[in-house]
Formats: structure tokens, C-alpha cells, sequence
């Protein structure tokens, strides 16, 4: 009798190789791997938690249906980044729609100070956070979206220029160039916060 | 010293992309080193860097759902993957009843499916003439009785007659 090696012990490529065969439980241990990595990226570029939780399984749903079509040649998480980054973009291009007024206020609601701001003793402070959550969130909505993606990718992901160019499917020289316009841009929007 | 025409955050214009990428420390090594080596020297290029160093940080937003959010995450996927499956295998059901005609004979018969359609269908697709309207008709036809030309038309339904009565002529002659 053929021993049965438990999900958790097998690497992600092992495990996308018992997808193909049609084994879902790997599927579901690599959403279980995978999931709050994926979620955060979401959020980077919904900032809403609702929105971070559908997009990332929607993401999930997607390399689930085309897993026959992964080919090994990359990461599985590469190849499934490459999956969630569109799935964001395409969002952003969804959310465009909706007015900036609400998306200012998911921001204030959802966003947490960051460290840097965080365990504010003054009402005075406590609204200086929310006003910068809302002037960021406002100022990256601004970017056009290679700019966003780079900048997000980078500064929220700590992804490289080369895996950023990769997953952007772009040369590096021109990441670079959306990042370094990115920053330029930010800091002008946010010149106050400096 | 920071000259009064320029902005103490304003790096100089040559080096401003490679502080964005030594900041986030992606600068070659040896354009690393020149990068530092011009640090010490330019204030304004460190002011920039200063400014960058404390305003990107607070730019990435923080979230930490509570386990409970997790375990619905989880819980939410298998019932989507559910779903999924249920919907790969309906389609696999589908390619199955097709898979022992080979390609090239589903392509023939698609191709002969859309000749047919274009060859029978072809009516079908034109539009339909409106239907007389009959009020008006009505209203022009005793007006169309009274007119000469419609008069001469006798001439043309007595032809038969002519006809005859010339084939009964030339057979007596």
C-alpha cells in the first residue's frame, strides 16, 4: 500500500502537480500558504477588506480554472502573483467608477495608522492619521495605474525591480522609471506630511 | 548650506531617479558608491533622501484581520472552489461527448453548419416589405380609374381577342 505523504510537507510545485491530476485538497493547502500574502497585496491596492478578501479568492478561483496552463518555468507563486496583480488592476479599473468620495471614506475606516503614526495621544494627532489615510489613499488613487502598480509592488511588497518587471511583464528600466515617477509624484501630493 | 532658490528636499536633477532606487536599495554597486560618495557632500540630495525616508514608509496601508476573518476566508474558498470544480467538470462532460470526433471533422462540420446557414438562412435575415396600406390605396384608386392612360389599357386586355381573330385569318387564307 502506497503511502500517503500529507499536503503540508510537499512543496508548492509538487502540490500544483497533484492539482493537475485533479487533487483539490493540494489546491486548498496552497490557498492556505498563500492567503494572507495574497490578501495583503489586495488590500494595497483596495484598501477596503471586503474588497482585499473577494479579490484575492478571485484571484485563487482564476489559477485554480487555468492551472492546467501553468508550465512550471516560473515559481507557482510567481506565476500565481502575476494572476492577483491583474485581478487588482482590472478592480482599479472597476472601482474607477465608483465616486472619490467613497473611497476616501473606506480608507478612513479601514486603514490602521501605520507604525510610524500609530498609538496617537492627542485627539489632535488621531486626526492628523486619519487625514494622512485619506490624503494617501486620495494621492494613489491619482497615480495612473503602471505607476500605482510599480509603486505598490516596491514600497508595500518589497517585491525587486526584476521580479516587479516580471510581473508587470515590462523591461526593468522602465519599472524604474514608473517608480521613480511614483515617488516624485507622491511627494509632491503628500509634501505636507514630509 | 542650503541655497535660498532651491528647496532643501530637492535633489539634484541627474540623481534624482537613483534615489528613489538607492532608497529602496536597488542602485548597482558601483553606482551605489558614487551615489554615497555624493551624499556626503550634497545636502540637498540628503534632504531628499530624508524626506523620502519619512514619507514613503507611512504611504503602505497596514490591516490585520482578526483569526475569526481567516477561518471565514478559508471556509468561503473551499465553497468557491466547490463551485469551480462542479462548473470544470460540467465543461469536461461536455469536451468528453466530443472528444472521440476527431478535430479535423468537427472543424469540416462547423464549416458546413455555417455554409448551410449562410445558404438557407439568407432570407430569412431580409427584412420583410410593409404591407400595403390599405386606406390609402383605397383613396388613390378611383382617382387612378379616371386617368386616360388607364383608359388605353382596354386596348391591352382586347389583344387576346386580336390575336385570335389573326391566327383565324391566317388559317382561312
Amino acid at each position: 500500500m502506497m503511502a500517503v505523504i500529507p499536503t503540508a510537507r510537499l512543496g508548492d510545485e509538487e502540490l500544483v502537480a497533484l492539482v493537475q491530476k485533479g487533487d483539490r485538497r493540494a489546491f486548498e493547502e496552497l490557498v492556505e500558504r498563500h492567503k494572507q500574502k495574497a490578501y495583503r497585496i489586495a488590500f494595497d491596492f483596495a484598501r477596503d477588506r471586503e474588497e482585499a478578501k473577494d479579490l484575492s479568492q478571485e484571484a485563487f478561483l482564476k489559477a485554480f480554472t487555468h492551472i492546467g496552463r501553468f508550465d512550471g518555468r516560473s515559481g507557482f507563486y510567481t506565476w500565481f502573483y502575476r494572476i492577483l496583480v491583474n485581478v487588482c488592476l482590472d478592480y482599479r479599473r472597476r472601482a474607477k467608477r465608483t465616486s472619490a468620495e467613497e473611497f476616501n471614506e473606506t480608507v478612513e475606516s479601514q486603514v490602521e495608522p501605520s507604525p510610524l503614526i500609530s498609538n496617537p495621544v492627542s485627539p489632535d494627532q488621531h486626526a492628523i492619521a486619519g487625514q494622512l489615510s485619506h490624503r494617501v489613499g486620495a494621492a494613489l488613487e491619482l497615480l495612473p495605474a503602471k505607476q500605482r502598480t510599480a509603486f505598490i509592488l516596491k514600497n508595500h511588497q518589497g517585491l525587486s525591480i526584476r521580479e516587479i518587471a516580471e510581473t508587470m511583464e515590462t523591461a526593468e528600466g522602465t519599472v524604474k522609471v514608473h517608480l521613480h515617477r511614483a515617488v516624485t509624484a507622491l511627494r509632491q501630493s503628500l509634501a505636507e506630511f514630509a | 548650506m542650503i541655497a535660498r532658490d532651491k528647496p532643501a528636499s530637492k535633489a539634484c536633477r541627474n540623481l534624482e531617479e537613483d534615489l528613489v532606487l538607492y532608497y529602496y536599495g536597488e542602485l548597482a554597486e558601483s553606482d551605489r558608491r558614487n551615489c554615497e560618495a555624493h551624499l556626503k557632500d550634497c545636502e540637498y540630495c540628503r534632504a531628499s533622501l530624508a524626506e523620502m525616508s519619512k514619507l514613503l514608509p507611512i504611504t503602505a496601508a497596514h490591516d490585520e484581520p482578526p483569526p475569526t476573518f481567516w477561518s471565514d476566508y478559508s471556509r468561503e474558498m473551499r465553497q468557491k472552489l466547490d463551485c469551480a470544480a462542479e462548473r470544470k467538470l460540467w465543461w469536461r462532460r461536455i469536451a468528453d461527448l466530443f472528444a472521440p470526433i476527431p478535430m479535423s471533422a468537427l472543424a469540416t462540420g462547423a464549416v458546413l453548419l455555417l455554409a448551410l446557414a449562410l445558404t438557407f438562412g439568407k432570407g430569412l435575415w431580409q427584412p420583410s416589405a410593409p404591407a400595403p396600406d390599405d386606406e390609402s390605396f383605397m383613396e388613390v384608386l378611383p382617382i387612378a380609374e379616371q386617368l386616360d392612360f388607364f383608359s388605353d389599357m382596354e386596348l391591352l386586355d382586347n389583344l387576346d381577342l386580336l390575336e385570335t381573330f389573326g391566327g383565324q385569318g391566317n388559317g382561312t387564307a
